[in-house]
């Protein structure tokens, strides 16, 4: 069946995924799971504070729109039905491995160079370390490439933040779907 | 679990789906097998990050050192397979493509010119609807006018046509499959720009909209989440006899048919070849000329933007483009690279994804990037410079150490950008970067090299020593065995294959269909 005009239905360019809030499966956005504190099923307490420090020093909003979340949710899906650009890097699931170790090596690279985990850096110690692994696989950084890392988290970060209604709204341009993705 | 047809078609794709509405209309028993999901219109939602699922998450390709062909980008993952996401961009190859050995003593001939194809592109044209102006084309070989009229301008397209005009250069509505008024009762195309997500209206020409259809109205079997593996041979190993497949719970079948085609995107059809390696065919099947894989071809690419103080309206319009200029597809030049070039200008973009705003300066971060993102969400033009790869030997599929699910060897890419077409690369970037200085750009940079389709690996040719198929992409070794898609394409023009691997197939199809009982 063909969709005859746009399918104007309210909810976010990412869609509802499912998370679970006390002890109940539940659709909504990774904004609305952050909010309501929803269960993490595959992150631990570690590395979502981590994956989230990082994510908004990439892009401002991410911690509050879920990028935590979100990655958390798509790692427990069938990865050919995930989500996340990860899936364009020749990157072979399960992808968990790629973001644990990822955010260890971030973790243990930031403690070589400033002897502080990458969520106790300020601001200017944070960017300076990000442009060194965006661009360059610094000495002593045990984990994936650094700058794929960085380009994978960064990407997640843009979908949360750039990629819905909301985001488009915030940038000055409409979303204008043919279809938006599933809700309850 | 083992059953008959007449046809096995591996893949739901662009050219499996041709084969099947040709002999399924012929009263042919068809049944396509397709590794991935039964999308449908409806599941393609308007969003980058949904579009994600079009595409596979395991590799059943690995890229080994060189140049990145893109292979989890290019390829697509359920029916429609890659024109699901494709953008629908269709101008046809030009008359020395398809004979570039004997014109000018590089590349490979085809076995066939390009008025065989022609009548073939015509009825394509016909079928699917395309947008165009076929007198602005100046570059455009003998064809049929286009059906539809041109898809229209928006802003960031007459921003650009400017800074071609100013370098004194033609450009021309692009060709697309797109509907710009309905046709044949598809509705016409929004203009949203969500195209790589998936055209759910029915306005993209991909094999949802014509193909699909006609093979299952005709009473053409689909069949999802069925891997194949192998095809079966018979004990002399002179005919195919079917093909061995696994189902989403991970069982294996067999299904038996009188012929073979093998459409499961041109990597895929290699990997299937060699995994069905016998004692008749120790190398792989149809590789007697130990050319399966060989001559993988991809177009070099590089996206140019312009920042401009103007509302651009990047948002609107395809993703595919709204202009084109063809003045450098002409193959040879003085003291330069060897090879068509072309420009594609006034892509839409979105915020997000591969080819997003965001990742146009994939350097920036923070407030920086946030501050980047409200200026280019108004005010950035996108444009596409497209290279002709040279088919060379040494490119390459072969069979990795390491297996898939079911214990069967992966594919391995081995590919190097050929000389002329990193040359080609380079002047596009430059010619590109003095157009949007021309149109006013107040900012200009460009993407780094990529990787837009993928083709060769099964190329057809004359002789049986020097190509994997002849010109009707039957294998020269196995004749029930036929192999659809851009893998068959000797040489790769700078155009866009979508038109080209469906007059192909169509061409393919309808002399299978003409000589079922002979061959």
């Amino acid at each position: 069946m063909m969709t005859t005009r746009r399918s104007f239905i309210s909810g976010t360019g990412l869609g509802l995924l499912s998370f679970t809030v006390a002890g109940s499966t539940v659709l909504m956005s990774p904004r609305d799971a952050r909010a309501k504190n929803a269960d993490f099923r595959i992150l631990s307490d570690r590395e979502v504070k981590l994956i989230e420090t990082f994510g908004e020093a990439l892009v401002p909003g991410a911690r509050e729109n879920g990028i935590a979340h979100f990655i958390d949710q798509q790692l427990s899906v069938d990865a050919n039905d995930a989500l996340l650009m990860i899936k364009y890097f020749n990157i072979r699931p399960p992808y968990a491995h790629f973001y644990r170790t990822g955010l260890t090596a971030l973790n243990d690279y930031s403690r070589t160079v400033h002897d502080k985990p990458f969520t106790a850096l300020d601001d200017e110690a944070a960017n300076a370390l990000i442009t060194t692994i965006s661009n360059t696989m610094p000495e002593g950084w045990d984990g994936p490439p650094a700058p794929l890392f960085y380009l994978a988290v960064r990407s997640d970060a843009v979908d949360v933040v750039y990629g819905t209604v909301e985001g488009f709204e915030r940038l000055g341009i409409p979303y204008m779907p043919h279809i938006l993705p599933p809700e309850a | 679990m083992n059953s008959a047809t007449e046809v096995i078609i591996v893949g739901a794709g662009a050219a499996g789906s041709v084969y099947a509405a040709i002999l399924a209309e012929a009263g042919r028993s068809v049944t396509v097998l397709d590794g991935g999901p039964p999308w449908q219109l409806t599941d393609l939602y308007s969003s980058q990050s949904w579009a994600r699922r079009l595409k596979w998450a395991e590799p059943h390709a690995e890229e080994h050192a060189g140049d990145s062909l893109w292979f989890n980008f290019n390829a697509g993952r359920g029916y429609g397979g890659a024109a699901l996401h494709h953008f629908g961009v269709w101008p046809r190859y030009h008359e020395a493509d398809f004979k570039e050995s004997t014109l000018y003593g590089r590349g490979l001939d085809w076995p066939l010119e390009y008025q065989d194809l022609r009548p073939y592109y015509d009825r394509v044209q016909a079928d699917i609807g395309i947008a165009g102006d076929a007198e602005a084309e100046i570059w455009r070989p003998d064809g049929d006018p286009y059906p539809l009229p041109p898809v229209p301008r928006f802003a960031q397209g007459d921003i650009l046509q400017k800074g071609f005009e100013l370098r004194d250069m033609h450009t021309a509505p692009v060709p697309m499959a797109v509907l710009t008024r309905p046709y044949k009762g598809r509705n016409a195309c929004l203009w949203d720009g969500w195209c790589e997500a998936g055209c759910p209206i029915g306005a993209l020409g991909n094999p949802h909209v014509e193909y699909i259809p006609r093979a299952l109205q005709a009473g053409a079997v689909l069949q999802p989440y069925s891997r194949v593996t192998r095809v079966l041979m018979d004990k002399r190993g002179r005919r195919a006899t079917g093909v061995e497949y696994f189902d989403q719970q991970g069982e294996r079948h067999t299904l038996h048919a009188e012929f073979v085609v093998l459409a499961a995107f041109g990597i895929e059809n290699c990997r299937i070849l060699f995994n069905s390696a016998s004692a008749p065919h120790p190398d792989g099947l149809a590789n007697s000329s130990g050319l399966v894989g060989a001559y993988v071809m991809s177009h070099t690419s590089a996206n140019l933007f312009g920042m401009f103080d103007a509302d651009t309206q990047n948002h609107m319009g395809l993703n595919g483009g709204q202009i084109i200029n063809q003045d450098r597809f002409g193959k040879t030049r003085k003291n330069g690279p060897f090879g068509s070039r072309q420009f594609i200008a006034g892509l839409a973009v979105k915020p997000n994804d591969l080819l997003g705003i965001a990742m146009t300066r994939a350097d920036l971060f923070g407030s920086k990037l946030d501050d980047f993102m409200h200026r280019a969400a108004r005010n950035l033009t996108n444009m596409v410079t497209i290279s002709e790869d040279q088919p060379l030997r040494s490119n390459r599929v072969e069979l990795s150490g390491n297996k898939d699910a079911h214990g069967f060897s992966l594919a391995r890419i081995v590919y190097q950008t050929s000389p002329d077409a990193k040359a080609l690369w380079r002047d596009g970037v430059a010619e590109g970067k003095e157009i949007l200085a021309a149109a006013g750009a107040k900012e200009i940079w460009n993407s780094p090299q990529g990787a837009q389709h993928i083709m060769g690996g099964t190329i057809m040719g004359k002789r049986s020593d020097e190509s994997v198929t002849n010109k009707y992409s039957q294998t020269h070794d196995i004749d029930n065995l036929f192999i659809g898609g851009a893998g068959v394409f000797p040489t790769s023009s700078a155009a866009n294959p979508t038109f080209t691997l469906h007059a192909t197939s169509m061409m393919s199809a309808a002399y299978l269909r003409d000589n079922f009982d002979s061959l």
